[in-house]
Parts: structure tokens; sequence; C-alpha cells
């Protein structure tokens, strides 16, 4: 495995004795994309605010490409680009106008560079509007554009398909695995939105109340070799139900018309000739991947705010 | 340090840019431009060009104002005081001229200049909105989390905008300074290149040199803009709101002058950040404000005073989290 490109230690946060962040310890490697997954409150910005230097960190260390985000800020924070919850921009001033603002403050950034960038984002066409304007998509993507200006190594986006249409986050979901893919940035996305961080994550971090529950790689859950559920829409309900009790030797729900059972992928064939074989009537068979979400529920359970 | 220049240049950018900034430049020319007019429109005998026998012109306003003094006075007790007042002292002023062998010099754009000095606190104002925003702003916009992470320190950031409206406030300056001249030299001309005025000091009066007075009031006027824009700059980095830090700056500014006085009797009145900042009350003919009070006292004060207002700043802006809403 390659270097880290970020590392958290021990990462804690305590504003007045509450201790909001409980020792996040996890490491994102170049080339991946991770999301860091939790519900509103549970503490993912404010660990996103000490990554990036806002916020103090009361104990533990951010590393980033091997520097310490407390004591080597300006070489840790080169390496970083950034949208930190909302991307605001200075509204009175044209989108243009805000890559070249944040430009300055980073040596080395040439007009072609912005140019790139503003391509990169789609924004060519809107890019001397006003950024007041701008709908939250395309704050979202010129966000996206003054994260990318310097060639970070490691992009960290809050939230970022928030207020995008399904084709700005397909597009998005789309640059990020592309960065992450062609250009090795270590990508890390915040959502409170299973569904989306599922879709462009290589792995998920879960916190809840300010600790890290669980990581889990995206494809091991979804190439799962254990049990799914198994919704069989059939005729005589009762029947099937028993039959199927008999042959499986496990306990069978019903569901209105349907039967449910919890089998193997394998055994999913088997089930099905043999209640035809029986001559049962079968409407429909629907295999409900056990998905992240309910592990994701499962895990989260209520995330109470103490 | 290219790179702290093109910090100043990003806030001089952000300030330009909006309109608001703008307003405050054409109120600025607007104040002057009638201030003009009015001195032009409502003659009140400043106006007065004198010839090459521009003594005998003076003995005979002398005579004339002698006159109406003597008309005022018989008719009414109480309005021909003010009268007496006003003429008594052009007579006064007029008999210096004719004692120093002075030629009175015409009303022109460098006396005009000089009168608008009071309009530096225009630009207090003006300065004072502007610090109270540089830090305020960035926060309501939400912007302040692109700006601070970024390769370059938080006292960087800070400074940059803390010279940025030192700059406007010279900018502005140096605009009243231009416009004032220019719209001086169109409505009343310019009467040579070193000019010079008689002034009343303490009931005496003097021959001043008029671009010289120029330069010494508006410096002791911008001691008093930078003091409250540093205070409203403080103001604007710790509580991070550009409306308290204006209210707050802008009622000091005008209350302060009356606290001092209100406690003038106590001695520790002098330490008073409002007892120091009017340095011109040393300058000859003036009564210091608190007996005992001297130059090198009230520099020290202020001094002390800024460092205080820049150390609290830089603490606030460096030292503290950027949390959320």
């Amino acid at each position: 495995m390659s270097k880290p490109a970020m590392q958290l230690i021990g990462l804690k946060k305590t504003i007045g004795k509450k201790e909001i962040i409980k020792g996040l310890d996890f490491n994102i490697h170049p080339g991946e994309v991770f999301g860091f997954l939790g519900p509103n409150g549970a503490g993912k910005t404010t660990t996103i605010r000490m990554m990036v230097g806002l916020m103090k960190i009361t104990e533990g260390d951010v590393i980033i490409q091997g520097k310490s985000i407390k004591t080597e800020y300006k070489e840790a924070i080169k390496q970083v680009g950034a949208i930190v919850e909302n991307p605001e921009m200075y509204p009175f001033m044209s989108g243009k106008k805000n890559l070249q603002h944040f430009a300055r403050m980073i040596p080395g950034i040439t007009n072609e560079r912005i140019e790139e960038v503003i391509k990169l984002v789609g924004l060519e066409k809107a890019i001397n509007e006003k950024a007041g304007r701008y709908s939250l998509g395309m704050r979202q993507r010129l966000g996206i554009a003054q994260a990318l200006l310097h060639r970070p190594s490691i992009l960290i986006l809050d939230e970022p398909t928030n207020g995008l249409d399904p084709s700005g986050i397909r597009e998005i979901r789309h640059y990020i695995r592309n960065l992450a893919e062609q250009e090795n940035v270590a990508v890390i996305v915040s959502s409170h939105l299973l569904s989306e961080i599922e879709l462009m994550c290589d792995r998920i971090g879960i916190i809840k109340n300010g600790e890290i529950i669980a990581i889990n790689s995206v494809h091991d859950t979804t190439q799962q070799t254990d049990l799914k559920e198994v919704h069989i829409e059939v005729d005589p309900v009762q029947e099937a139900k028993q039959h199927l009790e008999s042959i499986l030797e496990k306990e069978v729900k019903v569901d209105q018309s349907k039967v449910i059972i919890s089998v193997l992928r394998e055994e999913i064939p088997q089930v099905i000739k043999s209640l035809v074989g029986q001559n049962y009537q079968v409407y429909g068979v629907q295999v409900h991947r056990s998905t992240l979400e309910d592990k994701f529920l499962e895990l989260i359970g209520e995330n109470t705010i103490e | 340090m290219s790179n702290f220049i093109r910090l100043v240049q990003n806030e001089q950018v952000k300030l330009y840019v909006r309109v608001a900034t703008w307003v405050m430049f054409g109120i600025l020319a607007a104040i002057i431009l009638l201030g003009a007019v009015i001195v032009r429109f409502l003659d009140d005998g400043s106006l007065t060009e004198y010839g090459d026998n521009w003594r005998e012109e003076i003995q005979e306003e002398n005579q004339k104002l002698t006159q109406e003094m003597e008309e005022m006075s018989s008719d009414s007790a109480d309005g021909g005081f003010s009268v007496e007042m006003i003429n008594g002292s052009t007579i006064e002023r007029n008999n210096y001229y004719l004692e120093n062998d002075i030629k009175p010099h015409t009303y022109d754009a460098w006396q005009f200049v000089y009168e608008n000095a009071g309009l530096a606190s225009i630009i207090s104002l003006f300065t004072i909105i502007v610090a109270a925003g540089i830090i305020a702003n960035e926060f309501k916009w939400g912007t302040i989390k692109l700006l601070l992470i970024r390769p370059v320190s938080r006292l960087k950031v800070m400074a940059a905008k803390y010279v940025s409206v030192l700059l406007f406030a010279l900018t502005m300056l140096a605009f009243l300074l231009v416009f004032s001249w220019i719209s001086g030299a169109i409505i009343f001309g310019v009467d040579g290149m070193n000019p010079s005025i008689v002034v009343d000091r303490g009931g005496e009066f003097i021959q001043l040199n008029v671009v010289k007075e120029t330069i010494m009031d508006y410096s002791f006027s911008m001691v008093n803009l930078v003091m409250m824009a540093t205070f409203a700059f403080m103001i604007s980095s710790i509580f991070r709101s550009s409306g308290m830090a204006i209210g707050l700056a802008i009622f000091l500014m005008f209350a302060g002058n009356s606290v001092v006085g209100f406690v003038s009797q106590y001695d520790w009145a002098k330490f008073i950040l409002f007892a120091n900042t009017d340095l011109k009350q040393y300058t000859a003919g003036r009564e210091p404000w608190i007996e005992g009070m001297t130059m090198g006292f009230s520099i020290s004060m202020l001094l002390v005073y800024y460092v205080v207002f820049l150390a609290a700043s830089w603490l606030a802006f460096t030292k503290r989290d950027v949390a959320g809403h």
C-alpha cells in the first residue's frame, strides 16, 4: 500500500467541556475516494475544519503528505484544496474574478491554469457573470474550481452534491473519479446521504457522535457473498411458505402476497425451480441487496446529540 | 514580499469592485462641489479681489464697516453685537494688512483646499466603515474559510487587510486634496503658487503659508482618522460584526470629545484616547485640553493605544477557531 496522503492520528476536539470529536484515527491514500459519512451533527464539518487548520486541534494531529497541519501549516495546506460547508464566493465579483482572487494567494498559478479549471468544471459560459447570480449548482462547480487551482494532491469536499440536480451529481461524480484515477488525487467527500457516497467512493468511514464507528470498503459490501434477502411473489402464499420452510430448514416470512427468504446467491435458482416444480404460481422475484444503507442505519441507529 | 503585495491587491480589488466604495467617493465629491458653490455665491466679502491700490480699497472697506456697525448698534442692542464681532475682526485684520504692508491674498484654490481640511472627518467616517467591514464581511459572506486555507499565515492576511484600510484612507485623502484644488481652481482661480493668509490665533494676527498650514492640518486630522480606523478594525476582528464596529467607532468618534469634556476635571481624564487624538491642541495659540498635558505625552498615549488595538486584532484574528455561523 502506498504512503498515505493524509493521516488522522488520535484527532480530538473539545469545545468548552464537551468533547466534539473523540479521537479519530484513519488514513487516506493517493488515488482513493474516501467517503466521510454521518448524520448531521456527527462531527464531519468539525473534522474537516481541523484537517484544513480552520479549527485548532485539541489533541492528536493531522499529517498531510508527511507534514503536520499544526507545525508545518504552510507546507501541509499547499497540498490541499477544499470546500468547507457551502461553496461561498464573493457574490459581487464574477466567477472569474473570484478564481483570480484565490489564485493570487498561491504562487505559480497561471492564467492558462485558471482557464483550464473553468473548462474542467464546465463553467465557461457563466464565468463572467457575478457569482451572486449563480445557482447553487454553479456555485458548487466554482467551489470545486477554486479548490483545484493549485493542483492539490488532496481534495476535500464537504457535501459536494448539495443542491445539485441529478445530472450535476453525475458530472461531479465523474470529475471526482477522474481526479482520483487519472491524477492520483486523494479525495475526501463528506455526506449524510449514503446513496451518493456509495456510488463515488472506494472506502467509507462512518462517523457518529464524534467517533468513527466503521470503515468499509464499498466493493466489499456490494459484492458480498453473505445472505441476500429475496422477495418472491407467489400464489398460494401460505403453502409456499410451508414448502420453503421445509426445504430451507429456516423461518420464512410472509408479507402480503410475498414470501421473504434469506439465502445465498447460489441458492436462488434452486428455490425458484422447486417452487415452479411444485406448481406454485410465481409472479416475480426480487433480490434485495443488503446494501450499505441497511448497514449504515444499523450502525448509526439514532444519532443522539448528547 | 511580492506575496504580500498580491494580498493587498486582492483587498483593493474587493474594495473597489463594490459600488458602495464609489458612492463614498461620489459623496465626498458632491460635498466639495457644494461647498465651493456656497462660498462662491453666498459671497460674504471674503472673495473681494484687491487691485494695485489695495491700501485705499482696504481703508474704504474699513470705513464702510465702521459705518455699518454704528448704524446697527443704534438700531438694536443685541443685533448689533454679532455685526460688531464680525466687522470688528475684519477691521482688525485689515489694519494688520496695512501695518505690515501685506497685500491681502485673494481667495483661491489653495485657500479652498485649506478650508476643506474639516472634511477629513468625512474621510474618517468612510474609513471606519471600510475598516469595520474588511474582516467582518469575510465572515458574513463565509469566504473567510476559503481565505484562510491557503499557504499564507493569518497574520499576513490580517496585515494585508489593515494596510488596505490605510491605503483606502490615503486614496480618499489624495482625492480630497486634488478634487478640492481642481474645483477650487475652476470656481475661484489660482492666485500664485505660494499663497499666504492672515489668521486670528488667540486674538493675535499672524501670517501663515497656506500650503504649509494645509499639510499640517491634514496631518493632524490623520491622527484621529488612523486611531478610529484601527479601533474599528479591532472591533471588526474581535466581534466579527461590521454593524457593531461601525456603530461603536462612529459613536466614540463623535462622543469622545464630549466624554473628555465631561471628566476633564479629573486627573485620569488625560489617559483617555480622545483627550490625546487632537495634537493640534499643542500648536501655537492653543491650550491643551487638560493642564499639564504635552505633545510627547499624547504621542506616547496614542502609541500605547495603537499597539493595544493592533495586538487585540491580531489575537482575535489568528488565535480563534473559524467555526460555523
